[in-house]
């Protein structure tokens, strides 16, 4: 009996065998379509061991998925390359698609805390969707710094009237405040 | 031991990631009467509904480690004390299909946020009342 399995020979190779040796963009391609959670875990881990501009940007095209599944594996495996997902962060948090910022404001959350803090807070400056405003403000809750107090502010007022956002950000300022 | 189902005040599990937005909806039913437990994502939720007796969950819909979706079909799929807890999605999804996607999953009612304090607690108050 040999102690190392042969496959017979003639016999294709498994499919997450292969993700190593395509590009960024195959990889991205592949997890698309892959309902297999073990194979969609290979495809994960390929594109995270990349770590580089084109898996970030691969991963981040799945921000706009139906797959709630697929949508927070994404963002976990950006969170996990924060220098990678760096170049491609701004991008996502101006995209025209409010769901996208939305999730966005969670890959920030990964970067340090000087980069999260300033691009939530230009985020912040300008955003018009409640939802957004949130869940940069739930992020800011840990990575705010005092550059975004000013922000926060004008949002306070811009959305007096909301429900969740004024209490939200009155702890937020609170937080901040106390740190100082 | 929790007292749902026996004539206590009604218990609610909170799954949900946001740690603001918990804030806001314990404080919101717990002003209402709700006694409040959190789970900070569908994993942790499994653990809480396998281990302790609800009335109501509030799931969110996207969350590290499991969604909401996924949870809500986890759940529906154990024994029957378990799978017929009511549960209220809310989501900052507002298209028909995120709603159909979160029926099929086996949400009893969806709410988009910002979920006004009184739409959550008249719902929690509605859906508690009974086992879907």
């Amino acid at each position: 009996m040999p102690l190392v399995r042969r496959d017979p020979p003639g016999l294709p190779k498994a499919e997450t065998a292969t993700p190593a040796v395509r590009s960024a963009e195959e990889l991205g391609t592949a997890l698309g379509s892959e309902r297999d959670l073990r194979g969609r875990e290979a495809l994960l881990a390929a594109l995270l061991a990349l770590a580089d501009a084109s898996a970030a940007t691969a991963l981040a095209r799945h921000l706009r998925s139906e797959d709630a599944g697929l949508r927070n594996a994404c963002i976990e495996t950006l969170q996990a390359m924060p220098a990678a997902a760096l170049p491609v962060l701004p991008g996502l948090l101006v995209d025209p698609d409010s769901d996208v910022r939305l999730l966005a404001t969670e890959v920030a959350r990964a970067q340090p805390t000087e980069v999260a803090s300033a691009l939530l807070a230009r985020l912040l400056e300008g955003e018009t969707h409640p939802n957004v405003c949130g869940a940069a403000v739930e992020v800011l809750a840990e990575a705010g710094t005092a550059a975004a107090l000013p922000a926060l502010r004008a949002a306070r007022t811009r959305f007096a009237s909301e429900p969740f956002l004024p209490m939200a950000i009155d702890m937020v300022l609170a937080r901040i405040g106390a740190g100082r | 031991m929790s007292e749902a189902g026996i004539g206590g005040p009604p218990h609610v599990l909170l799954v949900e990631d946001a740690s603001l937005v918990r804030l806001y909806y314990r404080g919101a039913l717990e002003r209402a009467g709700f006694v409040v437990d959190e789970a900070l994502n569908g994993i942790e939720g499994l653990e809480r509904v396998l281990t302790a007796t609800y009335d109501l969950l509030v799931v969110d819909v996207n969350m590290p480690k499991m969604d909401g979706l996924s949870f809500l079909r986890a759940l529906r799929g154990r024994e029957p004390g378990v799978r017929a807890i009511p549960a209220l999605m809310t989501s900052t999804e507002a298209g028909d299909g995120d709603r159909a996607a979160a029926r099929v999953a086996g949400a009893n009612f969806y709410l988009v946020k910002p979920v006004p304090e009184g739409a959550l607690v008249a719902h929690a108050r509605a859906l508690a009342g009974r086992r879907a």
